[in-house]
């Protein structure tokens, strides 16, 4: 960001979930399967968990709870949204564990969520993790299949 | 140029809202499109930005663009804030 001798870095996004990594258009939402909000991939999760996919900070927590920013050094921003349509459970089954604009180390615990409470509002789970700001980025790698929370790279992000 | 406009969703603009307004505000290319809500001023093109105004139902907020297509971006872009889009 700052003078020349500056190098294209890319950042490991590690699993924030423990689950099944899919292709964004496994999400029953065109908000994220049609990549409108951006490029990524979704985890099937479960386990009730999310937590810190690099080190970085809360750029902005959705006061309905069920979904955030996080940033990254680089600039490189990231949404995390956890089930689909859960904005209408008005933050009931999830408890988080930081605020707007903290600080977050890979690995912290960001939100718990009830798996079960969701899906007696008979919701889905999935949740997409996508890249906010595409302008950044030069290239996106993702990788599927089961991963799990805080192990092994989800996504291999190239920023600009 | 700018115009004000009053969020009808019940919901406030989460993020299927703030997809749709940053897809409406980065079909105009070359038109500098902002958002400007409680005393910050955000890109219309960042969902970051647009979700961080954290506006609610019943709020309402500055659009302000810049460029040759100023007047039908900010007609577009009112349009999706003044939506009901669950």
């Amino acid at each position: 960001m700052f003078g020349f001798g500056k190098k294209k870095k890319t950042i490991s996004v590690i699993a924030p979930m423990t689950g099944k990594a899919v292709p964004l258009d496994q999400v029953p939402d065109p908000a994220f399967s049609q990549k409108i909000i951006g490029d990524g991939i979704a985890i099937e999760p479960n386990e009730g968990l999310l937590i810190a996919p690099f080190d970085g900070h809360v750029v902005h927590l959705i006061d309905t709870l069920h979904s955030l920013v996080l940033g990254h050094e680089s600039g490189l921003e990231i949404l995390v949204h956890i089930g689909v349509n859960t904005v209408s459970l008005q933050g009931k089954p999830f408890k988080t564990y930081v605020k707007t604009g903290d600080k977050v180390k890979k690995g912290d615990k960001l939100i718990e969520f009830d798996m079960d409470m969701i899906k007696a509002e008979g919701l889905p789970v999935i949740t997409p993790i996508i890249v906010a700001n595409g302008d950044v980025v030069s290239n996106l790698k993702v990788h599927e299949g089961a991963v799990t929370a805080g192990t092994g790279v989800l996504m291999e992000v190239t920023v600009k | 140029m700018e115009k004000q406009f009053t969020i009808k969703n019940p919901q406030g603009i989460h993020a299927r809202p703030a997809g749709a307004i940053m897809k409406s505000a980065s079909e105009f290319k070359d038109t500098q499109i902002s958002l400007e809500f409680n005393g910050r001023k955000v890109s219309a093109k960042s969902i970051t930005g647009v979700l961080t105004l954290g506006m609610k139902s019943g709020d309402t907020v500055n659009v302000i663009a810049e460029g040759e297509q100023a007047a039908a971006a900010i007609e577009a872009v009112g349009a999706v804030l003044e939506s009901v889009l669950d």
